[in-house]
């Protein structure tokens, strides 16, 4: 099984010293990678357009933390979600194997390991181990409570709403800059353009999209990235909640670690433990919690004794493994944290710009708080506008990461159903063409102080051209007026009908005003008829 | 391979890069020179850039009018179609109206202006421009017919060109969403055409010698530099311009569009000036008639007319379109513009027009 493909890897790999490898290793590389890859296919497909989204969400439906934290905050159990099973149960026999073997974040933390600048650094205390547990705990208690607002910690969320918001816009503009470069050169044009066409739209945008706050989204994977430095898969072995959970359940895991009584303490597979869970003080012993079953010590032992067989028997538990104090902590900072969301005063008065993508808000109790959302960025990835966007500011802390649209950036179109048919846990619901049409999301209000024909008095009529409704909600009225010469000039005015607007942002985001539009779409609730 | 060490790695891409650098600004030069030469010398300097297996333009088309191109034509050397070159008498516009069948109407209404291969060179690169605007199946009419662009592309490929790309960018839509939901993508692909998506980095600032408005735009280069640019809108309703028809179907072309809005009449006019498609076939086998451009999907505002007008005289074609909507081509403000800048007729009774009825 030893290929000698792997020779390159393996001479890279040189400088740790006792760099385990076999077959095990190889076949745990194999399906890492495999995870990933299909990971990132399904994120380039869901960028196509196409693709039904039950397939294209099917990762996060794996993820068992999102699932369960929505199922309690919404109470309902959705067919869709039973995928999660398949994770819970691998966890119930095999342990943490989610995160040595699948989690597409912790293939990425391997890949940037970071080992170099680590060097032969001290762990942090083993008593932070706890904080993944107690995340776990509160997100559960939040949940109970109709909050997910936690759930931006999940691991997959992280990696969707990244390449999302940041690598993919990144990597969009890096690489039109430089084919705008050579396409300036005469020899390279025609190569440049059947480039371009080979790249645009399969894998990148085909017109560029904007995020906001791409850079503090870039930051956080950045972060948890940068935490290699202090300790390997730091965040997987301190933080990571679906660890947390994923690492509870593995108490009762029947495959556990097991090490022979031969052993002689040579401490090679302490020094190979991705998550340093291996204790020399306590005969080698590690916690199934906290293994993720590398299999590095397995292959690394000179005398073959780390076995990995079942035993019926539950594993005990640790120092800081969650008790009864940390029971009561999560209660109580859940419950503290959801009645603080409550005296926002958002919960009062919601953001105008709250706009929410498709039949959302009827779907979730609380527009501002989402109820349902999972924070897992799916919408946003499909969008073909770009213009769903992680909610900054619009809906408080409390919906941070949820989806609004900023129609400047992008509208919502009309002939789209891509972010309901997309979101795993039906927070934006899949709503068919013909209904989703009628959804109002919002209402376009018209600042006739700043439209050009209502102010400038010259011709314009882009939101009425823009309008996509059968009826257009943007109507013009004709209508004479003395223009800037002083004659007298014929001019349509644009209005909006009120009644018929559902909020796509078409008007807002076409509008020829520069910087901010003259036609606003706000929160459906603004205005004075509702 | 020998191995390469960081270091030399390094050095040598710093190397690659500056000399790209530096022939880049040495074709900007170029460029900059280019457009200042007179416009006959352009198609010959540009052609080995972007057309690969075409022969230069310039050389082969004898027989048609000097390809307009991104320094444009003087309007008055380019607007007297392929009659005057042939010995036959060729209508200013030919109308097929009639049957069921769109490919039917196309091939009647090109065969009566004398065949595809008066436009097209031997392995000229056509660049078919159709109106997609929204991401609506064609029945609503917002976008063109599909088998009126798949028509063409046939033509043209019949007629020997080298390559035939369709292209637009819609404004409702993503590009790949209005190919699809539009039917144009299926119908140009099956007829053998390339649907192309229109890189953002392709839009070069191209001066407009003959523009009374707009002295500039950013015009999508491969429209610049094809040999032949077929436009192919469809008539529809217009809520600024009262109508959408052949000249304001190339504001598909520019890249900033809204700044096209104010004074929308002339500037259509002026944006003509610098594309002047050699050939406008006007889809009108479905027209919209209210609630125009993008209709919106109410089938109650559609009208079957089954008609396809095709003229090498573009603000011809557009004036003979108005009369499907019970308007004249004085309703229009860009034909009157058009036809003040000689850019063609709008005199319909004095225009040769062949009314040719395609059997139901």
């Amino acid at each position: 099984m030893e290929s000698p493909r792997l020779e390159p890897r393996g001479a890279k790999k040189k400088v740790r010293k006792g760099h385990p490898q076999g077959a095990w290793i190889t076949a745990r590389r194999a399906v890492q990678y495999l995870a990933l890859a299909s990971f990132l296919v399904l994120f380039i497909l869901s960028r196509q357009g196409g693709w039904p989204g039950q397939v294209l969400n099917l990762p996060m439906r794996l993820d068992p933390l999102v699932v369960l934290a929505n199922l309690l905050a919404s109470r309902t159990w959705l067919a869709g979600s039973s995928v999660a099973l398949i994770v819970l149960l691998l966890t119930l026999v095999f342990g943490r194997a989610w995160c040595g073997w699948l989690c597409p974040l912790g293939t990425t933390l391997d890949l940037f390991s970071l080992h170099r600048a680590r060097g032969p650094r001290t762990a942090p205390p083993e008593g932070w181990r706890r904080v993944k547990y107690d995340l776990f705990l509160v997100i559960l208690v939040a949940a109970l409570l109709g909050n997910l607002s936690l759930l931006f910690l999940d691991p997959l969320a992280i990696l969707v709403r990244t390449l999302t918001v940041s690598v993919w816009p990144g990597l969009d503009r890096i690489l039109t800059a430089l084919e705008s470069a050579l396409y300036g050169l005469p020899a390279l044009a025609g190569p440049v353009s059947a480039f371009d066409q080979l790249l645009r739209p399969g894998l990148l945008p085909p017109s560029p999209v904007y995020y906001r706050d791409t850079l503090l989204f870039a930051g956080i994977f950045l972060g948890v990235i940068l935490l290699n430095v202090f300790a390997e898969r730091f965040w997987c072995r301190y933080l990571c909640p679906l660890g947390g959970m994923l690492g509870l359940l593995s108490k009762l895991a029947p495959f556990h670690r097991r090490v022979g009584e031969e052993c002689k303490g040579c401490t090679l597979c302490t020094d190979v433990c991705p998550t340093g869970t291996i204790d020399p003080a306590h005969g080698y012993r590690s916690d199934p919690g906290e293994c993720t079953l590398c299999m590095n010590c397995l292959e690394i032992c000179p005398r073959g004794l780390n076995t990995f067989r079942p035993r019926f028997s539950p594993s005990g538990w640790d120092r800081y493994d969650p008790g009864r104090r940390e029971a009561l902590g999560a209660i109580a900072a859940g419950v503290i944290g959801v009645s603080l969301f409550q005296s926002d005063s958002l919960a009062k008065r919601e953001s105008p710009f709250l706009v929410r993508p498709p039949g959302a808000r009827e779907n979730n109790l609380d527009a501002v708080a989402f109820t349902r959302c999972i924070r897992c960025g799916e919408c946003l990835r499909v969008c073909p506008t770009g213009g769903l966007q992680p909610a900054v500011f619009e809906a408080g802390v409390e919906g941070f990461g949820s989806p609004v649209l900023v129609p400047r950036l992008g509208f919502c179109d009309y002939a789209c159903t891509a972010c309901g048919q997309a979101c795993p846990v039906q927070a934006i619901p899949p709503l068919s063409l013909e209904k989703k049409r009628l959804q109002v999301i919002g209402r376009a209000t018209l600042d006739q102080n700043r439209c050009i024909p209502w102010s400038d008095h010259r011709p314009c009529i882009v939101c009425q051209e823009m309008c996509p409704l059968p009826d257009k909600a943007v109507q013009l009225e004709e209508a004479e007026v003395v223009g800037p010469d002083g004659k007298l000039v014929k001019l349509k005015l644009p209005h909006v009908v009120r009644e018929l607007c559902i909020g796509c942002g078409i008007c807002e985001y076409q509008c020829p005003v520069s910087v901010e539009a003259a036609i606003r779409v706000f929160n459906p609730s603004t205005g004075a008829s509702s | 391979m020998a191995k390469l060490s960081r270091r030399d790695f390094l050095r040598r891409s710093a190397a690659g890069l500056g000399a790209l650098t530096a022939a880049g600004i040495l074709a900007a030069c170029d460029r900059a020179l280019s457009a200042s030469t007179p416009p006959a010398a352009v198609p010959t300097d540009m052609a080995p850039a972007g057309v690969n297996n075409a022969p230069p333009p310039a050389s082969t088309d004898t027989a048609l009018p000097a390809a307009p191109t991104r320094a444009g034509v003087p309007p008055s050397a380019a607007t007297v179609p392929a009659a005057t070159a042939t010995p036959r008498v060729v209508p200013d516009l030919a109308v097929a109206h009639g049957g069921s069948d769109p490919e039917a109407l196309v091939r009647a209404a090109i065969a009566a202006l004398g065949g595809m291969q008066v436009f097209v060179p031997s392995g000229a690169k056509v660049i078919i421009k159709p109106n997609i605007c929204v991401a609506h199946p064609y029945q609503y009419a917002a976008t063109t017919n599909p088998w009126v662009v798949g028509a063409l592309v046939k033509l043209a490929l019949e007629a020997g060109a080298g390559s035939v790309q369709v292209m637009d960018s819609p404004y409702g839509c993503s590009q790949q969403e209005g190919y699809l939901t539009s039917g144009i993508r299926q119908q140009v692909e099956a007829a053998g055409g390339q649907m192309m998506y229109m890189s953002l980095f392709k839009y070069v600032n191209t001066p407009i010698p003959s523009g009374l408005d707009l002295k500039q735009l950013e015009v999508y280069e491969d429209i610049l530099k094809a040999d032949l640019v077929i436009n192919v809108p469809i008539a529809k309703d217009h809520g600024d311009t009262r109508l959408t028809l052949g000249m304001k179907n190339l504001m598909g072309v520019i890249k900033t569009r809204n700044i096209m809005h104010f004074n929308l009449g002339q500037r259509i006019a002026d944006l003509t000036s610098l594309i002047r498609p050699k050939l406008t076939v006007m889809d009108a086998v479905r027209i919209l008639i209210a609630n125009g451009p993008s209709g919106g999907g109410d089938l109650n505002n559609v009208r079957e007319k089954d008609t396809v007008i095709a003229g090498s005289d573009i603000v011809a074609v557009d004036s003979y379109a108005t009369g499907l909507f019970n308007l004249q081509p004085t309703d229009i403000a860009y034909i009157g513009a058009g036809a003040a800048m000689g850019l063609g007729r709008s005199d319909l009774q004095n225009l040769k027009i062949e009314q040719i009825p395609v059997g139901s």
